[in-house]
């Protein structure tokens, strides 16, 4: 069958710099094709030249046998090419319904018809979304779920999803996988990229590894197994690596009690929690999405103003603090590592130098008024190299990083304010294996040299192959504590279900 | 009401406008069942004082004082003293001394059980702790000026602070005070260099180290371990640490009960001490008990998490002063109101006046994690 798209020689330079180097690419219609890769192997960039995010510098592809460039998304689009990015590209202040027919208003636009169309739209792809609700109090499946929408209804004969499964709990995950079958049956091809990888093994037809901006394979999934795909991603075995067994390794000890949560509320999310934090310990919080984890760290770190009165208090050294801004909190070295690195972790349009300085300015450790510059170009050239930040230099721009050394530059920023209680948000979002592997050793060292670490994640080999104690979160409240040895995947998940 | 408002409302003290907290039982704090596992050594009403006597064990129940051998039938106690006041507290110096501390306020010692010599210190005494020194050195804690040991839900009630720790020279019967102005001093052990003590200050949640030669003027007091979630009681000593009994458990309901002054003037005066809204050595035994039936009990079912007034907890601290690990028995346990405890070879002994039991349990489960 002849590919329905097809890349030949495909290469793509930043500042002659190649994130993808002469890549052949086939996509064969009614398939689902994973793309697999560390971070920084080009998998986004590839996709974005695909959806025409990107141009790229040399190559050529062929859309149903004819050649095209794509030199805008929308160009894309109107052949039939679509990319529902890691991110949504939502507009969060309108409705679903009104970011389903965005750019195909009219003069005079009727909103109760907008709806009732839309209304219409989601029911006939099975999504139980309310269009008119705002896109901004949605959550991240409900988002991920219009931006498909939009996606089908533009009808996209190729939907390239970028770590669609990221920000959904194992049901909604389900869910979605369910739906790209049905898209599949009604004649749409996909790309999908995951570093899921077991997703990738389940769901795909063929997969695509790529390796440092080369294709280093392309096969049917048959020919792949987990072991198979991590070596051909980073050249070497790194399953164990990734995910250790976390009864196999000994606990840390406990240090001194750093942080007291103590009877913690916030209006209906946070449910009068109370949980401890050690010096020199790893501890695991885990829940499924929309516990309210991120909600209590950020009370915690500042981001969250909690009430006075019945707000429950926090204990910091023995010491009740309740702060009124992250400044306050990273000043008594408490700091949160976001999970939606892209709009709170970092400014994508300054350079990697510049995001560290911010954080240097918001800690207040750079006393003087003058900016030093070759201070600051050193104190990035010490950051990009003690967490191997992969970029061109320290004057790279954020949003040329891939997603796994951004996610480093976030936990530089962090670190850089010497914080003593560090809570990481889903720190391996995102991340490709290579990269999650570095983060754990990261987060370890951290932990051996005496600092106080919270990790919320939702995967559970995370949280149990990094955790010195498991808490397990469920409708805003701790329920239960496991300690490495006595902690399961089963009674964690039981804990954080029942 | 606007917060300036709330605000100046509740300017009548900082503690007003504190909110109601009580620390988690979390880290070497976590719950398990181990004091309900635990194997029964004695069977006995309200039994309390644990001490050594030789392969002998002594507790007290009410006035009377009791001898067990170690490994014989937990009804097989013998009764080696009776006294004309409830026993408060009890150490033995492990050379065939003891001290007696008496509900009335007396403190007898000497080579027999019953105490051939009586203390007369210059102020009234409620002995809540006593613990030998150097020889001829006796530490007594005193609860409270105004109440007897056996009323310390009054005194806690009261809000009171008026306890003090007490240096005897035994051979002359003189005393000095070392510490006052502390709220239910109910436990204390000498540190292994016999320069501080170690106090369990039970209203105020801690414990605190004080000189052994110290004084109030001149002070000399270090909170050593502040925070707790619960009532802390006797202290012993451990091989690498010491042991802590914690004989009720602090909760929120309670906790906003005690800066309510009004409310409790109004308890006192109209409702009976058992039933008052204060921690319990146990609970559930009446329907008249506050926090009971729907609070812990759903569709039949004792609820192990739910708030209750009386609980099982005994820990183990560091040389540090550090919780390292810890036994409970939980609101669907009855086990509760640990009072006093003792290492004995590689087991240690606690004894659960709620649950008129002194059990045993390996040391090792301690170890944590």
């Amino acid at each position: 069958m002849a590919p329905l798209l097809q890349l030949k020689g495909i290469t793509k330079e930043y500042r002659g710099n190649a994130a993808v180097k002469n890549i052949d690419f086939d996509l064969v219609e009614g398939e689902i094709h994973a793309i697999l890769g560390e971070n920084g192997a080009g998998k986004s960039t590839l996709t974005k030249i695909m959806a025409g995010v990107v141009e790229p510098t040399s190559g050529t592809m062929f859309l149903a046998g004819a050649p095209v460039r794509f030199a805008s998304p929308a160009q894309a689009m109107a052949r039939g090419v679509a990319m529902v990015f890691q991110e949504t590209s939502l507009v969060p202040t309108m409705s679903v319904a009104q970011n389903l027919y965005l750019g195909e208003e009219k003069l005079f636009n009727r909103l109760r018809g907008v709806n009732i169309a839309a209304q219409q739209f989601l029911q006939s792809l099975n999504f139980p979304v309310d269009p008119t609700r705002d896109v901004a109090s949605l959550g991240a499946a409900q988002r991920q779920m219009v931006e498909i929408a939009r996606s089908v209804r533009a009808k996209a004969r190729i939907i390239i999803f970028d770590e669609p499964t990221a920000s959904l709990t194992p049901e909604e995950k389900g869910h979605f996988f369910a739906l790209v079958r049905r898209l599949v049956a009604r004649g749409v091809t996909i790309i999908f990229i995951s570093h899921a990888l077991e997703e990738a093994l389940d769901i795909s037809d063929r997969i695509t590894i790529l390796r440092d901006g080369e294709r280093v394979a392309t096969d049917r999934v048959s020919a792949f197994d987990r072991d198979k795909i991590i070596r051909a991603m980073v050249g070497r075995t790194l399953s164990q690596e990734v995910y250790a067994d976390g009864r196999a390794r000994k606990a840390r000890p406990r240090g001194d009690r750093v942080l007291s949560v103590q009877n913690l509320s916030m209006g209906g999310m946070v449910k009068n929690t109370s949980f401890s934090v050690y010096a020199g310990q790893v501890t695991g919080l885990f829940g499924l999405i929309g516990s309210r984890r991120t909600e209590t760290a950020k009370i915690i770190a500042g981001v969250l103003k909690r009430k006075s009165r019945n707000g429950g208090e926090i204990r910091l050294d023995g010491r009740s603090v309740r702060y009124r801004a992250p400044r306050q909190a990273v000043r008594d070295g408490v700091v949160y590592v976001t999970e939606d690195r892209k709009i709170e972790g970092f400014f994508e349009t300054m350079s990697i130098t510049e995001n560290l300085q911010v954080n240097l300015a918001a800690a207040g450790l750079n006393s003087s008024q003058i900016v030093n510059m070759t201070e600051l170009r050193d104190l990035s050239r010490y950051w990009v190299e003690t967490l191997n930040i992969r970029a061109i230099d320290g004057d790279s721009r954020v949003i040329e990083l891939s997603g796994g050394n951004q996610q480093k530059l976030v936990i530089a920023r962090s670190l850089l304010q010497k914080p003593r209680l560090i809570i990481f948000d889903e720190p391996t979002k995102g991340v490709d294996v290579g990269a999650i592997a570095e983060i754990h050793q990261l987060v370890g060292r951290l932990a051996d040299a005496g600092m106080s670490i919270i990790v919320i994640s939702s995967y559970l080999p995370e949280v149990l192959g990094i955790s010195d104690r498991v808490l397990v979160y469920r409708q805003g409240r701790v329920v239960e504590e496991f300690s490495p040895k006595e902690a399961t995947t089963e009674k964690i998940m039981y804990a954080a279900v029942h | 009401m606007s917060g300036h408002l709330q605000k100046l409302r509740f300017r009548r003290g900082a503690e007003a406008t504190r909110v109601v907290t009580v620390p988690p039982m979390d880290g070497a704090l976590k719950p398990n069942q181990y004091l309900d596992d635990a194997q029964v050594v004695a069977r006995q009403e309200r039994p309390d004082n644990l001490a050594r006597d030789g392969d002998r064990l002594l507790f007290s129940s009410g006035p009377i004082l009791y001898a067990l051998k170690m490994g014989a039938a937990a009804e097989s106690a013998t009764e080696v003293a009776r006294f004309d006041s409830e026993i408060a507290a009890l150490a033995s110096d492990g050379a065939g001394g003891y001290a007696i501390g008496l509900d009335n306020g007396e403190i007898r010692f000497g080579a027999a059980l019953s105490g051939v010599r009586s203390i007369k210190p210059d102020a009234p005494l409620a002995p809540t702790a006593l613990a030998f020194g150097a020889p001829g050195r006796l530490y007594v804690c005193s609860g409270s000026v105004t109440n007897r040991p056996s009323d310390w839900k009054r005194d806690l009630v009261e809000r009171n602070a008026s306890g003090s720790v007490w240096s005897f020279d035994l051979s002359s019967g003189r005393g000095a005070c070392l510490a006052e102005g502390l709220a239910f001093p109910y436990g204390i052990a000498p540190t292994e260099d016999g320069e501080a003590l170690l106090v369990a200050e039970s209203w105020r949640h801690r414990l605190v180290l004080i000189g052994a030669r110290s004084s109030p003027k001149t002070g000399g007091r270090e909170t050593v371990l502040d925070d707790l979630p619960g009532y802390p009681a006797r202290i012993a000593a451990a091989p690498d640490g010491y042991w802590l009994a914690i004989f009720a458990p602090r909760g929120q309901l309670i906790e906003f009960v005690l800066r309510e002054s009004e409310y409790r003037r109004r308890m006192m005066e109209t409702i009976a001490p058992e039933f008052w809204m204060v921690p319990a050595l146990s609970s559930g035994r009446s329907f008249l008990e506050p926090l009971q039936l729907g609070a812990i009990r759903t569709m039949g079912a004792l609820k192990a998490w739910a708030p209750t007034r009386s609980y099982g907890l005994l820990v183990h601290l560091d040389d540090r002063f550090r919780p390292t690990g810890s036994a409970h028995s939980r609101a669907n346990g009855s086990r509760h109101g640990i009072t006093s405890c003792l290492q004995w070879g590689d087991r240690v002994l606690a004894a659960s006046k709620g649950g008129n039991l002194v059990l045993s349990l390996g040391v090792d489960q301690f170890l944590g994690d």
